[in-house]
């Protein structure tokens, strides 16, 4: 509707000024299309703000406007109570048939939706007298030496500025809300236990000491052991391999075929890794670790967990390792060739060492890749916290224990739900540490062969 | 090569090196051999990364293809001789599915199974049964003072026993059966048009997909334009300052940051409540919506878009933006009118690639709530909803058996919507690409 007042405003200001251009005496300053954007912004954007505002406001006004009906009268003053009435006579007034609630919330549900329908009607009307006065006020302007470019382009810097602007606003938003319920965690828990005690067992949480059993260390152990461990030793040897072999080796046809299948690796979604993560490679590691004289073997080890994170992760490596080993100047790898050295000889001693600090960085942000990944541990790694160099038991990490904290049924504010925030903290500052050396030591490594 | 034959006066102190000596032979031959085993290495890693994909995607076919069929059974009725106690009245009501199902349709289903198919004929049929011949019922309200024959799904122990791996009742059950002439054996129409269900032989994913159609739209909607005009800002009008790198080192941090810590940030900002000025403002969005799942998704994918377009915009020549100045145009007519334009191919791979990876993404989507038990697809953007890989992870939590083959087809479609996404994103990178 909006829009289409604001068409309308555009199509009608580009027609005056193109009038302007055709009788008039002077050069209009603007092109007619111009003022027509000019026209069409004050036409669209301030009754879309008054909406967004008005949206936002609305709810309480309808709340407030029910509440003193005389049909509210009946209403307990317990706030609690008053609410899920509230939202009950709100689910009977939108849908008749939503089913038999309290009697009171029938009663109500007429007057709620009257309230609703009067307020959405004042906001459309205020949204479209606004539209007019907006619209009318800028076709008023409209004169030959009126600067509409200037103004309009000005609009479009700021909205070019806020749209970069977002960016900072998400990671501030990540850190603000991060931190905050973190600081509500360690009023509760002591931070030093919570880093630094090793037993975890959210399941039962003393209510006078939580932090006994809210120590993370497993869960760090856990998610190092899988993710930096087990995921690197699979993925750093095949995705260097792989990255050799297609650089150096592979004819121009193996290489347009394989990269782009190698790619695909990474581009499977989590989840169908984590359902063939428990579904087929936990098992046959289980029946390995069976046959290895460990009757017990758990089928959800850190094993199955970090092979198939491992594979996940060689793409990764890979096209990190094929950036850097093409970023080392050709007339090495020439002059080693021209020695005598043999391929072979020229990649192990030449490329990779001239290549490393690359590698190094790209191994570094594949771990921190592999440690926030959590579908694969949610599916196929254990829930118990246990601190285990034997990659057949479990191990359970960050993540998993995140999403487990935060998908029981736990109210907002009990240690249980705020450590999963304090967990995720950790996590986000361990990663963000990680990616900030890693791409130090990139851009190093690029000056130094520029 | 021989030792030169006049020894000089000044002999040299090092002797060139005899090619031919057998020592030197042996340590060529080493030296070649460590070539070939370092080259079949690097095949062997290319090789057995590969097999795994191909492993993978055999496993989850072998097992879904058994998903989209479905194996029903012709069972005779006679619901006149069963006495429904269901007026026609009440078959027109809304009312009618509750009328039906405590009139005793149910146990008059079961019935009809053990006269047709022997004592143990129940058990062929698949617990939601009865709602087949609910909907057959409401659709032709004749049906219940006449014979009929309806097909109705059979349960998932019998279609086991179809392909050979079922227990001994049930095979026995399927030989019975085959000599009746009652099993169909079609394409599964049901699981791409309905919901979950607690039965696996009822489920569907159309549900799940509408749930991310409407979340990816959502995503799109805020991602694209954010993302491509911050580019354009950072790329091309955004002077050289602190800010401007905050801005970069946020955006390339960004694009690293976990996925599940966008689900707490969503958790935390836009379903937590907030307290202001002593006043309590509840959620911003409601929770479980396709809403909140779409605002989520777009904050993590929109890096992505970013440092596709920046590089899709540097990648226009200079000359171009200076043709364009010198024939008069504004800054702002340059990148909307020749630089936009050339670089928006470019734009659009990134912008589908990170769109193809919000589709896969399941960690931040249950933090927020879309995990619910969804049995009806979302109307509008504010209903709960689910998500395809959310729901396969649903699936793939339950502990009846019917549900394996049922997570790896929805696995299979959710792999086929990625597939054509990437392969759109090649094609639109190879069509336009331009070399300047």
């Amino acid at each position: 509707m909006i829009l289409g007042l604001g068409l309308i405003g555009w199509l009608t200001a580009r027609a005056r000024a193109a009038r302007f251009d055709r009788g008039g005496r002077k050069r209009l300053h603007s092109l007619p299309a111009q003022h027509g954007w000019y026209v069409g912004m004050w036409t669209i954007l301030p009754p879309l703000l008054f909406l967004a505002i008005w949206s936002a406001v609305s709810p309480s006004l309808v709340r407030q406007t029910v509440l003193q009906s005389p049909a509210a009268a009946g209403l307990s003053d317990f706030a609690f109570e008053r609410d899920s009435v509230l939202a009950q006579a709100r689910a009977i007034a939108e849908d008749p048939f939503a089913g038999d609630g309290d009697p009171l919330a029938q009663q109500l549900a007429p007057v709620v939706g009257a309230t609703r329908t009067r307020y959405a009607w004042i906001g459309s009307a205020a949204a479209i007298l606004l539209a007019f006065a907006g619209g009318a006020f800028a076709i008023s302007r409209i004169r030959p030496d009126f600067r509409a470019r200037s103004k309009v382009e000005r609009t479009l810097m700021m909205g070019l500025l806020v749209a970069s602007l977002i960016a900072i606003f998400t990671t501030l938003g990540i850190f603000v809300s991060l931190f905050w319920e973190s600081t509500r965690f360690f009023e509760q828990v002591p931070i030093t236990q919570f880093l630094f005690g090793t037993h975890w067992s959210p399941q039962v949480i003393d209510a006078k000491n939580p932090g006994a059993s809210l120590g993370a260390v497993p869960l760090f152990w856990g998610t190092f052991f899988i993710g930096a461990v087990i995921a690197m030793l699979v993925a750093i040897p095949f995705g260097l391999m792989s990255a050799v072999y297609l650089t150096q080796y592979a004819s121009a046809t193996t290489r347009r075929w394989m990269k782009p299948t190698l790619e695909m690796l990474a581009g499977v979604p989590t989840v169908v890794y984590g359902y063939f993560a428990a579904l087929t490679v936990a098992p046959a590691v289980r029946k390995l670790a069976v046959l290895l004289g460990d009757p017990f073997a758990s089928s959800e080890s850190a094993l199955a967990a970090g092979l198939v994170m491992g594979v996940m992760i060689i793409p990764f490596v890979s096209s990190m390792a094929d950036d850097s080993l093409a970023a080392v100047p050709t007339a090495m790898r020439d002059g080693s060739l021209a020695m005598g050295a043999t391929t072979s000889e020229t990649i192990s001693r030449v490329l990779v060492p001239a290549a490393l600090p690359g590698v190094v960085a790209g191994v570094l942000l594949a771990v921190s890749r592999a440690i926030g990944e959590t579908m694969i541990v949610v599916m196929a790694a254990s829930g118990a916290a246990t601190i285990t160099l034997n990659p057949l038991q479990s191990a359970t990490t960050v993540t998993k224990q995140i999403v487990d904290l935060l998908t029981g049924e736990a109210e907002f504010d009990s240690p249980k739900t705020l450590a999963a925030f304090a967990l995720g903290l950790t996590l986000f500052i361990i990663t963000l540490l990680l990616n900030i050396v890693a791409l130090r030591v990139v851009k190093k490594y690029r000056e130094a062969y520029d | 090569m021989t030792k030169p034959a006049s020894p000089a006066a000044h002999a040299p102190e090092r002797q060139p090196t005899d090619w031919k000596s057998a020592a030197m032979q042996k340590r060529i031959r080493r030296r070649y051999a460590a070539e070939r085993r370092f080259r079949m290495l690097g095949a062997g890693a290319v090789i057995v990364s590969a097999a795994f994909l191909a492993f993978l995607l055999v496993t989850m076919v072998a097992q879904g293809w058994r998903g989209f069929t479905a194996t029903e059974l012709a069972l005779p009725l006679d619901l006149k001789a069963a006495q429904l106690k269901v007026t026609r009245e009440q078959l027109n009501s809304p009312a009618a599915d509750l009328a039906l199902a405590s009139g005793g349709l149910e146990e008059a289903v079961q019935n009809a199974a053990v006269t047709a198919f022997g004592p143990d004929g129940a058990s062929f049929l698949a617990p939601s049964a009865w709602v087949w011949v609910r909907d057959a019922v409401k659709r032709d309200p004749s049906l219940l003072e006449r014979r009929a024959t309806i097909n109705v799904p059979a349960a998932t122990g019998f279609d086991q026993a179809l392909t050979g791996d079922g227990d001994a009742a049930m095979e026995a059950g399927v030989a019975r059966l085959t000599r009746q002439n009652a099993i169909r054996r079609g394409f599964n129409w049901t699981f791409l048009h309905e919901s979950d269900s607690t039965d696996p032989v009822a489920v569907g994913i159309w549900g799940a997909l509408k749930g991310s159609l409407m979340t990816m739209a959502i995503t799109f909607l805020i991602a694209f334009p954010v993302g491509v005009l911050s580019a354009i800002y950072l790329e091309e009008y955004a002077p050289k300052n602190r800010w401007t790198d905050l801005i970069e080192v946020s955006i390339n941090n960004l694009a690293a940051v976990p996925s599940i810590i966008f689900g707490l940030l969503g958790l935390a900002v836009f379903l937590g409540t907030w307290e202001i000025g002593g006043r309590v403002y509840g959620p911003m969005l409601p929770r479980s919506a396709p809403i909140v799942g779409g605002v989520t998704l777009a904050l993590m994918i929109m890096p992505v878009i970013v440092i596709a377009s920046r590089n899709a915009i540097k990648g226009v020549p200079p000359s171009i933006r200076d043709a364009a100045l010198g024939i008069g145009a504004s800054p702002i007519q340059v990148v909307f009118h020749h630089v936009l334009p050339l670089a928006l191919p470019g734009i659009l791979t990134g912008t589908i690639i990170g769109m193809a990876r919000a589709l896969g993404e399941t960690a931040p989507l249950l933090l927020i709530g879309m995990r619910a038990f969804i049995v009806t697809p979302p109307g509008s953007f504010t209903d709960p909803a689910t998500v395809l890989p959310v729901q396969i992870f649903l699936w793939s939590d339950e502990v009846s058996r019917g549900f394996v083959e049922k997570t790896s087809a929805a696995i299979l479609v959710l792999l086929a919507v990625l597939l054509a996404m990437n392969g759109l994103a090649i094609y639109l990178r190879n069509k336009f690409e331009t070399r300047w």
